[in-house]
């Protein structure tokens, strides 16, 4: 199962000069203002860091998980969804579930370069994080499913991921008796059928959220929660390093789609635009940065092993071409300013979401 | 007297167009894209008028309208301070939305052609 639901565990990062002023004894940390400072380390200028209310405000967690009218969260859908998603019996060669490419062990992804499924076949692109799924308004890498419902049956019967129809997956859970009562809790008097069964998946998934991390700590007013060149990272992040042009709102991703210049034969979200709309050839869908995997491997392909990798090829701009984002421009970076990228994108990771893996009926 | 005559015409028509509301020609209409909005279209839109999009948002965006047969006017990437103009093609429900940013999405109703 390969690209499933939603996004991934790349890291962008980019980085810029700094630029500070001082301003009543703070060192003011400010994008366009260190667009000409001197790109010495601020990590030098730790008397404070000036953080305005209303960029942290861009940053700060929604209270509750939205679902649609037509399949409401509740917590027998998503009982009966967990159940499911660890159920191997639903792949073709019953030996892959959801769970093996969305694997909590590693944030919910798999950690593998791309996805492998039950023909064994290294899957096209890597398996992103399903953690906080519920916001989606895009999913899939080249956002082919709109919905977590209509997500849900893409890695399902894509031969090389699950590789089995919609209707044989609904006759093999007929077929489990012990399935029938959390069915009928979940969804009295509708059995199992497509609906049923594909609304339960994205229940479950609504329910995976990342647990709050330093960085929510920080944003809800904890000054302490996270360090100076965090804090550092994170205006660096807002301001010349341009990197919350798309890695932006509290999931740190715009569900938008950007060619980034990567060398790849692969057009991404390009498929399915006409081919006048350049810009969306080589496009992907930018990946969250929550709960990011310090360890990659990075970008859609997983082409990318390490974040210094990473921050390298957004310095560089990526591969000039028609269709590359206006959005990537070489950027100037010193080793302190990786290091403060870096220090604020771990404060990105919160404890674990931890599942208890159900007993099978 | 020729002269006289396609004055007269002239001015005549010109007098039918300001008593006639429907007979005016094709219209403008000006919206802004604001981070990821559209500003709200509240004027009507007919065919053949001209629709200009400035991109005031600090991002890059790429507009297209989706007419109800399924035919695409693309208007192409637009960085911001940009402009891109259309000329709406077909009458009924459209749909205009971002290649880049899906989220971004105002359905409007097209009508005939003012006469």
């Amino acid at each position: 199962m390969t690209s499933p639901w939603a996004l991934v565990c790349m890291v962008s990062a980019a980085v810029v000069a700094f630029g500070a002023a001082v301003e009543g004894g703070l060192i003011r940390l400010d994008g366009k203002a260190l667009a000409t400072a001197s790109v010495v380390s601020r990590a030098n200028a730790a008397v404070g860091i000036d953080v305005p209310d209303e960029l942290k405000a861009k940053y700060r967690r929604p209270d509750g998980i939205p679902a649609p009218k037509a399949n409401p969260l509740t917590p027998e859908k998503a009982q009966l969804g967990k159940h499911l998603f660890f159920d191997t019996r639903l792949s073709r060669t019953g030996t892959v579930s959801c769970a093996s490419c969305h694997n909590q062990a590693f944030d919910w992804s798999d950690g593998l370069q791309r996805g492998i499924g039950v023909t064994g076949v290294e899957l096209p692109r890597r398996s992103p994080t399903v953690l906080n799924a519920a916001w989606l308004t895009a999913l899939m890498w080249d956002g082919r499913a709109e919905t977590l419902e209509r997500q849900a049956a893409l890695p399902l019967t894509a031969e090389h991921e699950m590789g089995v129809t919609l209707e044989e997956a609904v006759e093999r859970v007929k077929q489990i008796k012990g399935y029938a009562p959390l069915f009928e809790a979940a969804y009295p008097g509708e059995g199992v059928t497509t609906k049923t069964l594909l609304g339960a998946f994205a229940s479950f998934q609504r329910t995976l959220v990342s647990n709050k991390s330093a960085f929510d700590h920080w944003i809800e007013g904890d000054e302490g929660a996270i360090s100076d060149a965090a804090k550092r990272g994170f205006m660096l992040f807002n301001g010349d390093a341009r990197c919350s042009k798309c890695h932006s709102t509290w999931r740190f991703t715009d569900d938008s789609f950007h060619d980034i210049g990567l060398e790849s034969e692969d057009v991404g979200r390009g498929q399915f635009a006409p081919p006048s709309v350049t810009i969306m050839q080589h496009a992907f869908k930018t990946p969250t940065l929550r709960d990011v995997r310090m360890s990659g491997p990075y970008m859609h392909d997983g082409s990318m092993r390490t974040l210094d990798a990473v921050i390298d090829h957004y310095a560089d701009g990526g591969k000039k071409r028609p269709s590359l984002s206006p959005e990537m421009k070489p950027i100037k970076l010193t080793p302190g300013d990786r290091a403060d990228l870096v220090a604020f994108l771990e404060t990105l990771r919160g404890p674990p979401l931890h599942v208890d893996v159900p007993r099978l009926p | 007297m020729p002269v006289l005559r396609t004055l007269l015409v002239v001015t005549m028509s010109l007098c039918a167009c300001l008593l006639n509301p429907r007979s005016v020609s094709a219209a403008e209409h000006t919206i802004a894209i604001t981070h990821m909005e559209l500003q709200e279209i509240s004027e009507e839109l007919r065919v053949g008028d001209v629709v200009t999009f400035v991109n005031e948002a600090d991002m890059a965006h790429n507009l297209y309208i989706t007419y109800e047969d399924g035919s695409v006017d693309n208007l192409d990437t637009q960085v911001p301070g940009m402009k891109r103009t259309v000329t709406l093609k077909h009458a009924g429900p459209a749909v205009i939305k971002c290649w880049i940013h899906p989220i971004i999405r105002a359905d409007i109703e097209i009508l005939d052609r003012a006469e």
